[in-house]
C-alpha cells in the first residue's frame, strides 16, 4: 500500500485568521459530535447503525465551506453527519433524528444515514453504497439548466468505486457534461477490506481514468489542502460545466461502525501513524504557531462546543416520538 | 374519439405532457436518435431535442437513478425501460431510492417521475425468458410507489398523463401484448385516475377479475361466455398498487363469483393478493371459490406452441367462471 500520511501541511490557503478559528471550531464540533453521538448510542438511545466522521474532518471542511449554498446541492452517502453540521443544520434536530424524534431533521423516520435538508441543499444520507452516485448525476444534470453555473458534490467511499453504478455514473456524468464532483473519501478500508484487498489499483484515482473525467489525489488529513483544491476544482466546474473526480486520503478513527469494535484489520500502528497528523491537530498547531489562538484558547474552545452538543442532546431528549398516525404518512403524496 | 394503437396513445400522451410542462425529460434507451424501440417516443426527439429527450447508454440502474436526481430537483423525468425485464438492473434505485426518499426524508424529498415500459409476451411473439416476462409483483409489493397498467389505448393516454402530474413515483406497466393493438382514443386534454379501477363490461353471474394485457382476455372471454347464456362482468383493476377493490368488491356483491387472470406466474403474484382481499372482504357474498388463471410457471419459452401454452388462456377463463356456477 503506497497511501501513507504525508507529513507536512501547506499553508493557510488563503483563509483569514477568523476564517481559520470558524474551520477549527467545526471540525471540533464535528469530533465532540461524534463522541457523544456514540456516548448515547451506548446510553440506549440510538438504535440500528451508528457511521463516526471522527478523523475525516478536514475533507468535509474543506469541499462544504467553499460550497455556494444558494445554488450547489450535496449528495451524501451513509457518514453524514458531520457533513449535516458543516451544511448548517441544527445539531438538535439530528440528534433528535438520531433519537428517533419528532423533531428530527427526517422526523424520526430515516434514522442516521438518512438526513436531508432541502432548505439546506443537502439530498440525502444514503444506506447503500454506491446509491448516490447516479442521483448526483441526475441532480447535475438537474443544475446544468439552471443560469448561475450551480454544481453538485457527492460523497461516497473507497468501497463504492467497486460498484458497478460507478462507472457507469462516471460515464453518464462525463457523455452529458455535468456539472458534479465525485468526492472518493478514501479511508483505507472498504468495511474491513483494505484497498489492496478489494481494489485492482491501489491508486484509487486511476479507478476513475477512461472517462475523460478530470482526477486528482488530495490529502485528506490537511484542511488547507482540501479547502484549496475545493476552490480550484468548484472555479474549473463552473466555468466548464464539466464532473471531476477527487481522492480525498484519509482515515476513520473509529470502525467502519459502531458495532464494528474489534479493528482486527488494521494494526495499533497504522492506527498511531493516522493519529500523528490528526487533521484537528494539525489546523489547531499552525494556529498556535501564528499565534492565532492559544493551546488553552483551542482547548475553551472545545470546552464550549462540547457543553453547547450536550444542551442540544438534552433538548433533543425531551423532543416526542412521532405521533402514531406518522407511520403512514409520507408513504405517497 | 380517434382510432390508435396504444404506443401512439401512450406517445400522444408524452408530446402533450412536454408541450404542458417544460420539466418534463424523458431518459431511456433509444427513445431519441433512434426513435424508440416500440415506437412510443415516435418523434419527440425531432420535436423536443436533445435536451428533452435524452438517450442513455445500457445503464439501466444509473438512468434510474438520474431519473431519481432530477425529480427531487423538482424536474418530471420520464424513465423508459425498453423492457420491463431490463428493470431488474435498474431495482436498487427503484426499491431503495425511487420509493423511499419521500417516507425516509419525513416528507421533505418527494420523487415525482415516471418509470414506464412494456412487460409481458408481446407485442410480437418469441420475446423469450428475459423479454417477456411479467414483472407486476416486484413494484407492485413496494410501498413508496403508484403502479399502474392500463388495459386499453384510451386508459393508457389519460393514465400516463395523471403519472407524469402526479407527485409520486409512477411505475407505469404497458401491456406488452397490447402495444400494437388499435382502440379509441381521446383528443382532448383528459387524465384517467390512478387511484380507481374500472368495469370494463357489464354482467350478472360471474366477474371476471384482471389487470393490463389480461382484462382483453376478460373480455374475450366475456364474450364466449355470453356465446353460452352467461352474462360475465369484467373488472379492470387498473390501479395495483395502491390497489383499488372498489370495483371488483361491488362486483361480486352483484355476482358473488369471481375469477381473476393475469399473465403473471401465479405463485405470490398479483392475483394471489387479490384473492385473499376478496377472501377478507367479500367472503360473505362469495357462493363459489375464486379461481385463477395465470401464466405458466415456467421462464418464457421460444418454440411457438410452448410460448402459447404458457400464456394465460382466454378458454381456461371460461371455464373456470362456468365452474363456479356449477
Amino acid at each position: 500500500m503506497s497511501v501513507q500520511p504525508q507529513p507536512p501541511i501547506s499553508g493557510a490557503a488563503g483563509l483569514t485568521p477568523r476564517q481559520l478559528t470558524h474551520r477549527l471550531r467545526q471540525m471540533l464540533a464535528i469530533r465532540e459530535f461524534e463522541r457523544l453521538g456514540e456516548q448515547c448510542f451506548r446510553d440506549g438511545l440510538i438504535r440500528g447503525y451508528y457511521h463516526s466522521y471522527a478523523g475525516q474532518e478536514a475533507v468535509g471542511v474543506g469541499f462544504l465551506n467553499a460550497l455556494d449554498l444558494s445554488r450547489d446541492y450535496v449528495v451524501d452517502h451513509y457518514r453524514d453527519h458531520g457533513h449535516c453540521l458543516l451544511l448548517g443544520l441544527d445539531p438538535e434536530q439530528i440528534f433528535a433524528e438520531l433519537f428517533g424524534r419528532a423533531t428530527g431533521v427526517s422526523k424520526g423516520k430515516g434514522g442516521s444515514m438518512h438526513m436531508y435538508s432541502p432548505e439546506r441543499h443537502f439530498l440525502g444520507g444514503d444506506g447503500i453504497v454506491g446509491g448516490g452516485l447516479s442521483v448526483a448525476c441526475g441532480v447535475g444534470l438537474a443544475l446544468k439548466r439552471r443560469a448561475n453555473d450551480p454544481i453538485c458534490v457527492c460523497f461516497f467511499g473507497d468501497g463504492a468505486l467497486d460498484t458497478g453504478t460507478f462507472h457507469e455514473s462516471m460515464n453518464l456524468a462525463s457523455l452529458w457534461s455535468v456539472p458534479t464532483l465525485y468526492v472518493c473519501i478514501n479511508n483505507l478500508y472498504s468495511m474491513g477490506t483494505r484497498v489492496e484487498d478489494h481494489s485492482s489499483l491501489s491508486q484509487l484515482v486511476d479507478r476513475a481514468q477512461g472517462y475523460g473525467v478530470k482526477i486528482e489525489q488530495v490529502d485528506g488529513q490537511d484542511v488547507f489542502a482540501t479547502t484549496a483544491a475545493a476552490e480550484r476544482i468548484y472555479q474549473y466546474m463552473r466555468q466548464t460545466k464539466r464532473p471531476y473526480f477527487v481522492e480525498a486520503l484519509t482515515y476513520r478513527y473509529q470502525g467502519h461502525g459502531i458495532h464494528d469494535k474489534a479493528l482486527n484489520y488494521r494494526t495499533e500502528q497504522e492506527e498511531a501513524q493516522w493519529h500523528s497528523r490528526d487533521p484537528i491537530q494539525l489546523l489547531a498547531a499552525h494556529l498556535i504557531t501564528e499565534k492565532i489562538l492559544s493551546a488553552q484558547q483551542i482547548e475553551d474552545l472545545r470546552q464550549q462546543i462540547v457543553s453547547e452538543l450536550q444542551a442540544k442532546i438534552e433538548r433533543a431528549k425531551q423532543a416526542p416520538q412521532p405521533d402514531e398516525a406518522e407511520l403512514t404518512q409520507d408513504v405517497l403524496a | 374519439m380517434k382510432k390508435l394503437s396504444m404506443h401512439e396513445a401512450l406517445n400522444q400522451a408524452l408530446r402533450e405532457e412536454m408541450h404542458r410542462d417544460e420539466r418534463v425529460v424523458l431518459l431511456g434507451e433509444e427513445i431519441g436518435k433512434y426513435n424508440g424501440v416500440h415506437y412510443v417516443t415516435r418523434g419527440l426527439y425531432a420535436e423536443f431535442g436533445k435536451e428533452r429527450v435524452i438517450d442513455t447508454p445500457i445503464s439501466e440502474e444509473s438512468f434510474t437513478g438520474v431519473g431519481v436526481g432530477l425529480a427531487i430537483m423538482g424536474m418530471r423525468p420520464v424513465v423508459e425501460m425498453m423492457r420491463m425485464d431490463f428493470s431488474l438492473r435498474a431495482m436498487d434505485q427503484i426499491y431503495n431510492h425511487m420509493a423511499k426518499i419521500r417516507y425516509m426524508s419525513g416528507g421533505r424529498l418527494s420523487v415525482p417521475m415516471v418509470l414506464r415500459g412494456p412487460e409481458g409476451p408481446g407485442p410480437n411473439p418469441g420475446l423469450t425468458a428475459q423479454h417477456g416476462q411479467q414483472l407486476t409483483v416486484l413494484f407492485a409489493h413496494c410501498p413508496g410507489l403508484r403502479v399502474v397498467s392500463p388495459s386499453n389505448q384510451y386508459d393508457a393516454k389519460g393514465m400516463l398523463k395523471a403519472a407524469i402530474r402526479s407527485d409520486d413515483p409512477v411505475v407505469f406497466l404497458e401491456p406488452g401484448p397490447l402495444n400494437n393493438k388499435q382502440g379509441d382514443v381521446g383528443e382532448d386534454d383528459y387524465l384517467v385516475s390512478l387511484d380507481h379501477g374500472e368495469v370494463k363490461h357489464e354482467g350478472s353471474d360471474v366477474t371476471l377479475i384482471g389487470y393490463g394485457a389480461s382484462v382483453a382476455l376478460c373480455l374475450q372471454a366475456a364474450r364466449d361466455l355470453e356465446h353460452d347464456g352467461v352474462s360475465a362482468e369484467v373488472v379492470d383493476i387498473r390501479c395495483l398498487r395502491p390497489l383499488d377493490m372498489g370495483p371488483a368488491l361491488a362486483s361480486v356483491a352483484k355476482t358473488n363469483r369471481a375469477v381473476v387472470a393475469e399473465y403473471a406466474w401465479q405463485s405470490y403474484g398479483p392475483g394471489a393478493e387479490i384473492v385473499a382481499r376478496l377472501m377478507a372482504e367479500a367472503f360473505w357474498n362469495l357462493d363459489a371459490p375464486v379461481t385463477r388463471v395465470s401464466g405458466q410457471e415456467v421462464p418464457l419459452p421460444y418454440a411457438a406452441n410452448l410460448e402459447e401454452l404458457s400464456k394465460p388462456q382466454v378458454a381456461d377463463i371460461v371455464a373456470q367462471a362456468k365452474a363456479t356456477l356449477r
